[in-house]
């Protein structure tokens, strides 16, 4: 998203910067203090001033170092820009939803530099709205009309590039097709004007009319048969490899990018958007060339062969080309008005019937009918409305359309009987205009379903062409990790305007437990992910045995991380490859030892299909506390070096989670640990805690540290304990 | 503060929040502040900023105004039954931070309605001015009674046609896929 609008000429000879002063963020505002919609109003952040500009000058301006706070508030349909300062809460501007986003990073952006800090917040948000045309972008970085045709047509051939030999054939079969169903109308003619017309023709020569005219018309079927092979083929194809692409690479992205969009998006790009490219070139692009050709050939040899009479039924063309785009309007508009109504009442019933007790409880039955009957006579007043509609207008379109050929016979007509023209050349005549008339109606539709494939290009090619956001190293060091993190002043966001974590600095030495504690929220999970290299820092130094993170190989570093998170996820497949899956040449044996430590083997044992049980969406349902036991196992299977444990105890009943307790015990022992935990009890075996909110590091030191400090982590384990006793005594007296 | 104190503290708020504290023009004094906002003074009290927000801001936009402090978690300070009971200048200071937090402007004329691959974009006058903007053509028109419709744009931006009566049969007829 663009945070830095240019400002106009006029308003930055209001702004008159000074010494190097410049312009770093710059925002339309667009609305008055009074909520009136205002053009060109501007706030813009310099490295010396916050300020409100308008056409009539500077409204309202801020030193930057007086700044202390800077906030964007979200209201109702609106946000406004408060600054703190020394002089209390100023209001600096206000603006309607359509720029709040932005003015959340300006907000985030000028705080930074009044604090002096380094750094400049971006966005790395689309824009939901093309700025040339103003049209809505369907999810991608180009909008697909301003980018110009020539750009989807290159994105179309470099997608058809690699099959260039089949599609040469499809065209070529295209072109046979076309040529073979304009020669079959000049055969006819030949064969009335001929054969037929001087009634001199033998029964030898109908014969070989019929048989020319079979041949000819059995090849245009197996033309097309063949081509539509290709077509499918072809189709198939490209979007095969498109999918393939398109996994691969949703693979390689990082979190951060896969996170930034809702799971069903990416799936319906895997999905349904190459479905509609296959299809494309199924339908539509099959079609198309032929269809063009079939129709130039048709109108070149009707213009040789009368030109007068070819302008009159072309003069129709357009005609018919306008009223089939407004009636598809009308009918589009009409039709779905018609949906919306049935939905309605559909939802009317569906709503009565769920909430049925609730109706018959209230007695509301009698008002309930009369709803659902002023919905059904609406729905049909509609509906008669439009049918009547479709069967009057109907015909005397079809009559319309048909008038090119009626054209055709008057004026042909005229011809043949005053000699100018033979009978099969007004038939052969007849049959092109009929050519040419045939797939307007197709024709109308085409720019549509250009319109749909570049769109779907432009979705495709847009995660094609995404680069992969993490920093990768010339030459990835592939070493064996012994253990020792050290965090140097680290900062990080997921959106640059909002800092999850800010300065953390933290050493572990190799084979320590580290608990981390502090309130949901506070940026514990983030923490975990930028040591397990999902996300790069924005500022500072992830150091691993010394060296930066970012120089390591990551599939080297994550084959030597273990990783139990709260919920864990088991894909589908046997227990046995769920548990191998973090080291796929195990043997049985390793397997069996890695369950057994993680108190998962007796259980598994139980289950009627042993290692053979098949887990996942549609398999054996296994309770939470067995699930983590597998992912325990699955951890220890390849002796990791690091540990991470992300809420691996919450959601457990006592029992299992003893078990669990005991499983990793074993598991972290000797290897370096991060562990988050709400339940307290769980990091009594933790060498250090850190105890984080409110994005920073607030406390550090062993547990009998924290609680002699009587600081936050005190306060929580109390309140833990605290509850506990309640919990008991409601037990007591239930 | 000790442990005992943290929890005696949280179960007192809990309980404030039970009790409707009422705001009237006998016990407290709103004033503004140079910085544009709203501080108030509640039974020698004062609180240097604080924020109003409307119960029924389609309904009853003047009665039940909650006022809540300033921070983020914007607790219930106390409720004003009704605006019209207090003193006019107080009145209107609370109204320009009304106006301010519930931006919906009115719709008066529709000029233009052009749908597009799922998107309605819409030309408009309001009563803040002209406006332009765009709607996905499901779900965004919602239905306060059989005359008054609050439609949202893709930004979550809201528009009132206040009156649907008063449209003119042209303007309706663009309205039409939308009701």
């Amino acid at each position: 998203m663009k945070l830095n609008f240019a400002l106009p000429e006029k308003l930055m000879q209001h702004l008159s910067p000074s010494g190097g002063e410049e312009v770093i963020y710059c925002l339309p505002c667009d609305l008055d203090d009074d909520g009136n919609y205002q053009k060109s109003w501007y706030v813009a952040v310099t490295g010396k001033r916050l300020a409100l500009l308008a056409p009539a000058g500077v409204l309202r301006e801020y030193p930057i170092r007086d700044i202390t706070d800077l906030r964007c508030d979200t209201m109702t349909g609106g946000g406004v820009l408060r600054a703190e300062t020394a002089q209390g809460s100023q209001f600096v501007a206000r603006f309607s939803m359509k720029y709040i986003t932005r003015y959340a990073y300006l907000a985030r952006g000028g705080l930074l530099l009044a604090r002096g800090e380094p750094g400049r917040v971006e966005s790395r948000e689309r824009e939901r709205v093309c700025e040339k045309c103003g049209r809505v972008m369907p999810g991608t970085n180009q909008c697909p009309r301003c980018n110009g045709k020539m750009a989807g047509f290159r994105r179309f051939w470099r997608l058809c590039k690699p099959f260039s030999l089949s599609l040469a054939v499809v065209s070529l079969f295209m072109l046979a097709g076309s040529g073979a169903s304009l020669l079959i109308q000049y055969v006819q003619r030949l064969f009335i004007d001929d054969v037929l017309k001087p009634k001199t023709g033998t029964p030898g020569q109908v014969g070989a009319f019929f048989g020319v005219m079979l041949a000819l018309t059995l090849s245009i079927i197996i033309l097309n048969v063949i081509r539509y092979y290709y077509s499918v083929k072809l189709g198939a194809r490209i979007s095969m490899s498109l999918r393939e692409r398109l996994y691969v690479k949703i693979q390689q992205l990082s979190l951060s990018f896969i996170q930034s969009r809702r799971p069903g998006e990416l799936m319906n790009r895997v999905v349904s958007d190459t479905n509609e490219i296959r299809a494309f070139m199924e339908n539509v692009f099959a079609g198309m060339f032929s269809t063009m050709v079939t129709m130039l050939g048709a109108l070149v040899i009707m213009l040789a062969m009368n030109w007068k009479m070819t302008l009159l039924s072309v003069v129709f063309v357009p005609v018919v080309l306008v009223i089939t785009r407004i009636w598809r309007k009308k009918i589009h508009r009409m039709f779905s008005m018609q949906w919306r109504k049935k939905d309605k009442l559909s939802n009317q019933l569906q709503d009565v019937i769920s909430g049925m007790r609730v109706v018959k409880t209230f007695g509301k039955e009698i008002e309930e009918t009369q709803r659902f009957d002023d919905l059904a006579s609406q729905f049909y007043s509609v509906m008669r409305k439009n049918e009547r509609f479709w069967a009057t207008f109907w015909p005397m379109l079809t009559f319309l359309m048909g008038c090119g050929s009626y054209v055709v016979v008057l004026a042909g007509g005229g011809a043949v009987l005053g000699g100018g023209l033979t009978v099969g050349q007004l038939t052969q005549f007849m049959a092109y205009a009929g050519m040419l008339y045939g797939p307007l109606g197709w024709i109308a539709n085409l720019p549509r379903s250009l319109m749909r494939m570049a769109t779907c290009l432009d979705r495709v090619y847009d995660i094609l062409d995404e680069t992969t956001e993490l920093y990768e190293a010339e030459t990835p060091a592939e070493v064996v990790v012994k253990g020792h993190i050290a965090l140097d002043d680290i900062v990080f966001g997921y959106k640059s305007y909002e800092p999850v974590l800010e300065h953390i600095s933290m050493e572990v030495k190799k084979g320590e437990m580290i608990g981390l504690v502090g309130p949901s929220g506070a940026g514990k999970s983030t923490l975990i992910n930028l040591i397990m290299r999902l996300y790069d820092v924005d500022q500072g130094k992830i150091m691993v045995d010394g060296k930066d993170i970012k120089e390591l190989d990551p599939a080297c570093y994550h084959n030597q991380m273990g990783v139990v998170l709260q919920e864990t996820f088991l894909f589908s497949g046997t227990i046995f490859n769920n548990i191998r899956f973090s080291k796929p040449d195990a043997t049985l044996e390793e397997v069996i030892a890695a369950a057994k430590s993680a108190n998962a083997h007796d259980f598994i044992c139980r289950l009627p299909d042993g290692y053979d049980t098949y887990v996942g969406e549609h398999g054996y349902k296994i309770s939470g506390g067995e699930r983590q036991r597998i992912a325990i196992a699955r951890a220890l299977l390849n002796d990791p070096k690091l540990l991470i444990l992300d809420e691996a105890t919450s959601n457990l009943d006592t029992e299992s989670e003893y078990q669990i307790q005991r499983a990793l015990e074993r598991l972290t022992k000797g290897r370096t640990t991060f562990a988050i935990a709400h339940r307290l009890s769980t990091l009594k075996n933790a060498d250090r805690l850190f105890v984080i909110d409110n994005h920073r590091i607030i406390e550090s030191g062993t547990h009998n540290e924290l609680i002699e400090k009587k600081g936050m982590y005190y306060r929580l384990v109390k309140a833990q304990l605290e509850m506990a006793k309640v919990a008991k005594t409601k037990e007591a007296a239930g | 503060m000790n442990e005992n104190e943290v929890l005696v503290n949280e179960e007192r708020e809990a309980e404030d929040n039970l009790e409707i504290r009422r705001i009237t023009k006998d016990n407290a004094v709103f004033f503004s502040t140079p910085g544009g906002f709203i501080g108030m003074e509640l039974d020698g009290k004062r609180y240097e900023r604080v924020q109003v927000f409307r119960t029924f801001p389609f309904t009853a936009p003047e009665v039940y105004i909650s006022v809540r402090e300033p921070d983020w978690k914007a607790r219930e300070i106390g409720l004003i039954e009704n605006l019209n009971d207090l003193e006019k200048q107080t009145r209107e200071r609370i109204e320009i931070q009304l106006n301010r937090r519930y931006f919906t402007p009115k719709i008066q004329r529709i000029l233009d309605v052009k749908m597009e691959y799922g998107y309605a974009y819409f030309d408009v006058v309001t009563d803040r001015g002209p406006c332009k903007f765009t709607i996905p053509m499901s779900g965004s028109v919602a239905r306060l009674s059989e005359t008054r419709l609050i439609i949202t744009d893709i930004d979550q931006n809201r528009f009132e046609v206040a009156d649907l009566e008063r449209l003119t049969s042209q303007e309706l007829r663009k309205l039409d896929l939308f009701i």
